[in-house]
C-alpha cells in the first residue's frame, strides 16, 4: 500500500511547559504537526529545541501539556466531522512512540554492518526476500550502497547521519523530528539530505526540523519557529 | 617440618598428576561459585538497567546501599544464612544448612552487589541513545534490553569475573553454612584452611598455587574486557 493512500494525520499540542530546576525552558507551547508540511524550529544553543522534539515524540515527560489527534480522509475532512479533544501527554504518550519518530542529534548506530542497522526498522515477520528488497531501497535513497556491510561504529557522523535517515524510513513513520539533520555534513551532503527531505514531504510525511542552518531548507519550510526564552515565535 | 621447597614440589606433583581428591575440591569450587554467578546475574543486571534507566525516588539510596553491601563482611552473610537455614531458622525445613546449596545461597548474596554496582557503571558509560533508538524503531522493551545488553557486553563480563572472584576465593561464608565435608562441600579456600591447620602443606599450597593462577586469569580477562569496553567508540 503506498503512503498516498493513508490518511492524514495531524497531532496538535498545546500549553506545553517544561521546567529544569527552577528554569522555566519552555512556556506554554503550541504547535502542530500535520501530514505534509514542514516546520523549522530555529533557535540559540540550550535554547530547548532539543528538549521540546524529546517531549513530543514521547520520550522526554513535559510538566504539562496536552495532545488531540486528528485523523482525515484523503478528502481532507476530519473523521468525524469534528476534532478530537485534547488529552494530557501522559495518556497519548504510547501513540506518540509509536507515530512519531525523533532522529537524535547525533544518531545512534549499533554493533554491526549497516544492513543490520537498517533491518532493525523492519518488522520481524517480515519474509526475508521483502527485508532484503527494501534495505536495498533504503540503501539506494540513501546512497548508502558502498557502505551496506561497514561497520557503522566506524562510520563519519554525516554517513551516520544518512543511515539514520535510512531506518526512519523503513520505520515507515509518519510524523519525523530531525534535529540537527545537516550537523557535520558538507555542501554535497547537506544538499542531498534537503532533496531526501523533498521527497517525504512529497510522500506527505510530516517533518519537524530543529536547525541552525536555516538557510537550507528555507525552500522547503512551510513554517519557520524560533524558539526564544521559553516563546515560539512565527518568523516568516 | 618440611621445607617450604620440598612442600612446593610435592603440590606441584599433585596438581600435575591428577590428584583425585584434589580435583574433586577444585571442581566444587567452580560449581558452586559458577552457579551462583549464574543465578545472581540475570536479576542482578535487570536491577542495574532499571538503576541506570528509571528516574525514581529512592533510586540514590538504593544505590548507595549497594555500594556499602560492596563490602559486606563474609563472615556476617555467613552467618545470616546459618541462622535462616538453621533447624529452627525460617527456612529451616529446607535442610539445606552444610550443602552446596547453602554455600551457593551465601555466594550470591556476597555477589549481587558486585554485579549491581558493575553492572549499573556499565549501563551508565553505555548509552541511553541505544535504548531510545531501539524502543523509536518500534522493538519491544524485552528486545530492546536485550540489545543494550549486548552493546555494553564488556562491562557486563567484567562484572561477571568481579563477582566471580569475590566469592571463589572466600572462606568464612564457605566455612560456615558448608562446613567444609569431603566430597560435599569442601572447597578451595576451605580445604586449604583445614590442611594448613594440619599442617598438610603441599596439599595447601596445591590449591593456592590453583588460586593464584585464576586470579590472574580473571584479572587478565578483566582488563581485557576493561579495555575493550572504553575502547569500543
Ligand atoms: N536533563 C537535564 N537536566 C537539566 N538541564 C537540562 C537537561 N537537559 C537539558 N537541560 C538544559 O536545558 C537547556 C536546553 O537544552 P537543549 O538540549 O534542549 O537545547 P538545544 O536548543 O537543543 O541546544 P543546541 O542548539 O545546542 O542543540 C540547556 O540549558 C540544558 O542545559
Ligand atoms: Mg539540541
Amino acid at each position: 500500500m503506498s503512503r498516498r493512500m493513508q490518511p492524514e494525520i495531524e497531532i496538535r499540542f498545546s500549553r506545553l511547559h517544561k521546567f529544569f530546576q527552577r528554569r522555566h525552558l519552555l512556556n506554554d507551547l503550541s504547535l502542530s504537526l500535520k501530514s505534509g508540511a514542514v516546520t523549522l524550529l530555529c533557535g540559540e544553543n540550550g535554547s530547548g529545541k532539543t528538549t521540546l522534539l524529546r517531549i513530543l515524540c514521547g520520550m522526554e515527560k513535559p510538566a504539562q501539556c496536552w495532545v488531540a489527534f486528528n485523523a482525515k480522509n484523503s478528502a481532507g475532512a476530519a473523521n468525524n466531522g469534528k476534532a478530537n479533544a485534547p488529552r494530557p501527554w501522559r495518556q497519548c504518550r504510547p501513540q506518540l512512540q509509536r507515530q512519531v519518530m525523533y532522529l537524535h542529534q547525533q544518531p545512534y548506530l549499533f554493533d554491526g554492518s549497516v544492513v543490520r542497522n537498517l533491518a532493525l526498522a523492519l518488522p520481524r515477520n517480515l519474509p526475508a526476500a521483502q527485508r532484503a528488497e527494501q534495505i536495498q531501497r533504503a540503501l539506494a535513497w540513501a546512497q548508502l550502497d558502498d557502505l551496506a556491510h561497514a561497520r557503522a561504529k566506524t562510520l563519519s557522523s554525516g554517513q551516520m547521519q544518512r543511515v539514520s535517515l535510512a531506518r526512519a524510513r523503513l520505520r515507515q513513520a509518519r510524523i519525523w523530528l530531525l534535529d540537527e539533520p545537516t550537523a557535520n555534513m558538507d555542501r554535497a551532503a547537506q544538499t542531498r539530505t534537503v532533496a531526501l527531505l523533498k521527497q517525504l514531504k512529497q510522500a506527505r510525511t510530516a517533518l519537524l526540523i530543529a536547525s541552525h542552518h536555516h538557510e537550507i531548507f528555507a525552500e522547503l519550510a512551510d513554517t519557520c519557529l524560533t524558539l526564544k526564552q521559553g516563546r515560539l515565535i512565527r518568523t516568516p | 617440618m618440611q621445607s617450604l621447597r620440598e612442600a612446593t614440589a610435592q603440590a606441584l606433583t599433585l596438581l600435575l598428576h591428577g590428584d583425585a581428591e584434589l580435583w574433586e575440591i577444585i571442581g566444587i569450587s567452580f560449581r558452586v561459585s559458577g552457579g551462583a554467578i549464574a543465578i545472581a546475574t540475570p536479576p542482578a543486571l535487570l536491577a542495574a538497567f532499571l538503576l541506570a534507566h528509571l528516574e525514581f525516588a529512592g533510586r540514590r539510596l538504593l544505590l548507595s546501599l549497594c555500594n556499602t553491601l560492596l563490602s559486606l563482611p563474609a563472615v556476617v552473610v555467613g552467618l545470616t544464612v546459618y541462622l535462616l537455614l538453621s533447624r529452627h531458622g525460617p527456612l529451616g525445613d529446607w535442610r539445606l544448612l552444610f550443602s552446596q546449596p547453602a554455600m551457593m545461597l551465601a555466594q550470591i548474596i556476597l555477589a549481587l552487589p558486585i554485579l549491581v554496582c558493575m553492572g549499573h557503571a556499565a549501563f551508565q558509560a553505555g548509552d541511553r541513545r541505544a535504548w531510545e533508538t531501539a524502543r523509536m524503531l518500534g522493538i519491544s522493551p524485552l528486545r530492546a534490553f536485550v540489545m543494550v545488553l549486548g552493546e555494553v557486553r564488556f562491562g557486563l563480563l567484567a562484572a561477571m569475573l568481579a563477582g566471580f572472584g569475590r566469592i571463589i576465593a572466600e572462606v568464612g561464608a564457605s566455612m560456615m553454612v558448608g562446613g567444609n565435608i569431603l566430597h560435599a562441600t569442601r572447597n578451595i579456600p576451605t580445604a586449604i584452611a583445614l590442611e594448613t591447620s594440619k599442617g598438610n602443606f603441599p596439599q595447601g599450597i596445591a590449591l593456592g598455587i590453583v588460586l593464584l593462577g585464576l586470579a590472574l586469569l580473571l584479572n587478565l580477562a578483566l582488563q581485557y574486557f576493561q579495555g575493550r569496553g572504553r575502547s569500543a567508540p
